[in-house]
């Protein structure tokens, strides 16, 4: 059988490590967890992480939890796969987690291979077997009285082991033992459940002591949010929206929804946007769980660059420039275009702080011209229509009744102007140019 | 090189000369194709500064550059409006997927001030295009201008008046816009490491979609 190449990821300390420490012990009651649902929960964000690596990823907890990711055998070992793993490898110091990397052309051997102290990285099964055979027996993933048994044979190399015919080890050892020593040499084929990956993304992060402070969340955030990066890069996709629940001891769940105005998967641009929120963010009562969720996904082609790790710099001498403009030129200045949810153009944007992202309402259907008349200009009826009318009618709740037909007429210079008649007195207005 | 230079092709390589002063700019593409097909590097000059001189207001200027604004916007990159002369009309830009959240509007209070604020923001790697209207500019402002582009490899855009072709500018790209019956003529003025004298149709997307 032609072996794939396999990455294992050991993870010695999953469950500690998933649970924050970002609270202090003195100023939060410490509360006993469910250290298998955490280290279930964390390894499933794991495996939607390591999705952008891998197709086919794989995990098992039981035992000391182990991620497995199928890299392909058709590139050649350092040159094509050394800077994924030196990627991989810093993106888990990243997030926070110990671990030890193997890689070999059978998943068996590849997480034995994470508890050799060197050489942990074999690309073809003739350099495995040779591996192998130097190794001590007591790696070997076989249940303790089989070890046992192989000891008090005299047994203390893997080489000894694999010297043995195959029918007299399944005689002697059982059939599982034999099973075993062939997947792990590659002989026998060792399927591996896939992970699948998730429609909607969920992630849940559970705290040893309650957060009382928003900010104090920054931390676990942006651990979630560089899981959530993974996720949404291995399904080459993009969000418009994102919700962040908090879980209350003894009080209700309260969450924040943050929304963009174009799709993003930064993970350093979605903690900046979260980092806004938080800080305004008032706790109804402390936090025991932060979950992370999202339903709908964009399509990422929409996205011309992701930057990796240069956004946070981006923004960096993004915000020395705003101090810079707003010393000199003045505070209010400066400023940013947001969208409004009203049909009427004049109520439809607003100036908000600069950088700030909102809620997208829903985009009026026909074009509008690039500029705008604030407010618009009375003019005589316009001599040239070139279409409409189109009908915008709204504002009968709030006073600012408007009944208009908007058309595009053409001036002598040959500028196109935006006009509308005010229906209840017939006046004609300039609202916008098309420029 | 063994093959033999033609005429034409040696004709070609002392214009190319004499129009580039310095090295040729990159690129970024404009959104469409019969204007970048005349430009040099197929786009807007990056790290440069392209000047437009319309004929008025309303035919399309702002349109023809708003692709290349949101290309730059969605690669992460800021856009700073330096005291533009009219609204920039939020849903519109959002229409044509200009990320709103990268607009930047400086408002100022002199021509001295507007200088100033193009300079700095072009000079800031975070900002992918700096638009500005000034009412007049002087040669050395412009040039000084075109520096702090090449050194944050932003993309400058001068609205100037129509009048202004008559002067010479050390702009790496100068284009005349008159209105069209379908759209837009653009004029090439001046391009540097390119052909000027050239006049394309433009079909920028202006009330097209409105029935």
């Amino acid at each position: 059988m032609s072996a794939g190449l396999w990455l294992c990821i050991r993870l010695p300390r999953l469950a500690r490590e998933a649970l924050a420490t970002a609270t202090h012990p003195a100023t939060a009651a410490s509360r006993s967890v469910d250290q298998a649902a955490i280290e279930q929960a964390a390894m499933e964000r794991l495996a939607a992480w390591a999705y952008q690596w891998s197709s086919l990823v794989s995990y098992r907890l039981a035992d000391g939890p182990l991620l497995w990711l199928e890299l392909g055998a058709s590139r050649a070992l350092f040159g094509g796969h050394g800077e994924l793993l030196a990627k991989l490898t810093a993106g888990l110091t990243q997030l926070g987690y110990s671990h030890a990397c193997a890689l070999a052309p059978s998943p068996a051997a590849a997480a034995l291979l994470t508890q050799a102290g060197e050489q942990r990285c074999v690309s073809t099964l003739p350099q495995l077997r040779l591996r192998l055979e130097m190794l001590p027996l007591a790696l070997l993933a076989l249940p303790p009285e089989v070890l046992a048994a192989l000891h008090s044979a005299g047994l203390r190399r893997i080489g000894q082991l694999l010297a043995l015919p195959a029918a007299a080890i399944a005689r002697r050892f059982g059939p599982a033992a034999s099973l075993y020593l062939q997947r792990l040499c590659g002989t026998a084929s060792d399927p591996r459940p896939a992970w699948r990956m998730p429609a909607v993304y969920r992630a849940r992060f559970e705290f040893d002591a309650e957060v009382r402070a928003a900010t104090a969340l920054l931390f676990p955030l942006r651990r979630l949010l560089l899981e959530f990066q993974g996720y949404l890069r291995g399904r080459d996709c993009a969000v418009l929206r994102f919700t962040l629940q908090f879980e209350h001891y003894r009080h209700p769940d309260s969450a924040i929804t943050i929304g963009m105005s174009a799709p993003a998967r930064d993970a350093a641009q979605l903690l900046l946007l979260a980092r806004e929120r938080l800080q305004a963010l008032e706790l109804p009562a402390p936090v025991s769980a932060l979950r992370l969720q999202a339903l709908e996904f964009t399509a990422a082609s929409v996205l011309q660059g992701d930057f990796f790790g240069n956004d946070a710099q981006q923004l960096q001498q993004l915000q020395v420039l705003l101090d810079r403009l707003q010393a000199r030129l003045g505070d209010q200045q400066v400023r940013g275009l947001a969208l409004e949810a009203d049909h009427r153009p004049e109520r439809s944007w607003r100036f908000v702080t600069p950088q700030q992202s909102t809620a997208v309402p829903d985009m009026p259907a026909a074009v509008r011209p690039c500029t705008l008349l604030q407010p618009p200009r009375r003019i005589e009826p316009p001599a040239v229509l070139l279409s409409g009318p189109e009908r915008i009618e709204s504002g009968w709740w709030d006073s600012g009744d408007a009944t208009r037909d908007y058309y595009v007429a053409r001036a002598g210079d040959g500028a196109q102007l935006w006009v509308f008649q005010d229906l209840a007195r017939g006046e004609w207005y300039l609202q916008g140019l098309w420029t | 090189m063994s093959t033999p230079v033609t005429l034409e092709q040696l004709a070609r390589l002392c214009r190319d000369a004499e129009g580039s002063r310095g090295p040729r700019p990159a690129a970024a593409p404009s959104g469409f194709a019969e204007l970048d097909a005349r430009l040099p590097g197929g786009g807007w000059p990056v790290g440069a500064i392209a000047e437009l001189m319309s004929d008025a207001p309303g035919i399309g200027e702002l349109s023809l550059i708003v692709p290349v604004l949101s290309r730059l916007a969605r690669a992460g990159r800021h856009i700073a409006w330096i005291a533009p002369p009219y609204l920039p009309y939020a849903p519109a830009l959002a229409q044509r997927g200009l990320p709103l959240e990268r607009v930047l509007l400086i408002q100022t209070r002199s021509l001295q001030e507007s200088l100033w604020a193009m300079e700095q923001a072009l000079r800031c790697p975070a900002i992918g295009a700096v638009l500005g209207w000034p009412a007049y500019i002087a040669d050395r402002n412009v040039r000084r201008l075109q520096l702090a582009a090449a050194a944050g490899g932003s993309l400058g855009i001068l609205y100037r008046p129509p009048e202004a072709a008559r002067e010479s500018s050390p702009a790496a790209l100068r284009l005349r816009l008159h209105a069209a019956p379908d759209g837009l003529a653009v004029e090439i003025h001046k391009s540097r490491g390119g052909r000027a004298g050239l006049t394309l149709r433009v079909g920028v997307a202006t009330t097209a979609v409105v029935a």
